[in-house]
């Protein structure tokens, strides 16, 4: 049975940046990983009977970070993800994560109550409830003939 | 595996990536759709902090284990909440989370600590103490 075991001398971290980046390379993988090319965060936009419902991937916010507007007919939705504060930007080993400002708009198909809006942040995922606005009473618009 | 994950997986490291997405993972026995979290991982002075984007787990529903120098987490999303809505506009799809990673020797699998925060997942892997010279007495007789 061995006494001693004889551990590597070379540092192991800039080994396994290299692993990184040989995986990385073999899949043909963005470095900057999901953020880059695609949009933060992704939406889905969906309806039933009495409203439309919007439901964005954010993870990493705090429920009070997230604006959320709606300005003729868009709804907006905007914050800031920021990496970790203790984290150096020489130190990361890996960065697949979106990071930073980012903003959303998307063109609502209908007729929306604004007054009655509700955003929910849960695990990560907000949901934006949008009530319809009743549909009005067909209105007789009159055309006048001109001189 | 592809002589290139070989590669991989024989080199040193204090984590690696491992063949989540080959082989006998959870994706080939259970339904629906299975993502790969992104993640971040940076070097702290006493070890590595990985980071991974969970949307829609919740602690509940997120297994994290260290099984054989494997660590591997799976994340379950909740379904149905939307069930009953007509999709208009679809960007994501929503699915289960698996990513796994080999430790090596020099992570302290005893202190592995883990909590999940409004969809993130945050896991500090703590470097093992360097084992220090150490004098070996030798008894008589």
């Amino acid at each position: 049975m061995p006494v001693f075991r004889w551990r590597e001398t070379r540092s192991l971290l800039p080994d396994l940046e290299r692993e990184f980046e040989r995986l990385l390379e073999g899949v043909g993988f963005h470095v900057a990983g999901r953020g880059s090319g695609r949009s933060f965060p992704l939406l889905n936009l969906l309806e039933d009977a009495d409203s439309y419902v919007v439901t964005a991937e954010l993870p990493g916010h705090e429920a009070k970070e997230i604006e959320v507007t709606i300005v003729s007919g868009y709804l907006s939705i905007r914050g800031n993800r920021r990496p970790p504060a203790e984290a150096e930007e020489e130190s990361f080993r890996r960065r697949e994560r979106f990071h930073g400002p980012w903003q959303r708009r998307i063109q609502l198909p209908d007729r929306i109550l604004e007054e009655q809006l509700r955003a929910d942040y849960v695990a990560g995922i907000l949901r934006v409830t949008l009530p319809k606005a009743p549909s009005g009473q067909p209105r007789q618009i009159a055309v006048n003939e001109g001189p | 595996m592809s002589d290139h994950e070989k590669g991989i997986a024989e080199s040193g490291g204090l984590i690696r990536l491992a063949d989540a997405a080959s082989g006998n993972s959870p994706a080939e026995s259970a339904p629906g759709l299975l993502f790969n979290p992104p993640i971040d991982i940076y070097e702290t002075v006493d070890g590595l902090v990985l980071y991974a984007d969970l949307p829609g787990v919740t602690a509940e529903d997120l297994d994290l284990q260290v099984q054989d120098k494997k660590l591997i987490l799976f994340g379950r999303v909740a379904r149905g909440q939307t069930a009953e809505l007509v999709p208009i506009h679809q960007e994501y799809r929503t699915g289960d989370f698996l990513r796994s990673f080999i430790l090596s020797d020099d992570v302290d699998h005893e202190r592995i600590q883990a909590r999940l925060t409004n969809g993130v997942l945050r896991i500090e892997l703590p470097r093992a103490e360097k084992s220090k010279p150490r004098r070996i007495e030798v008894a008589q007789g």
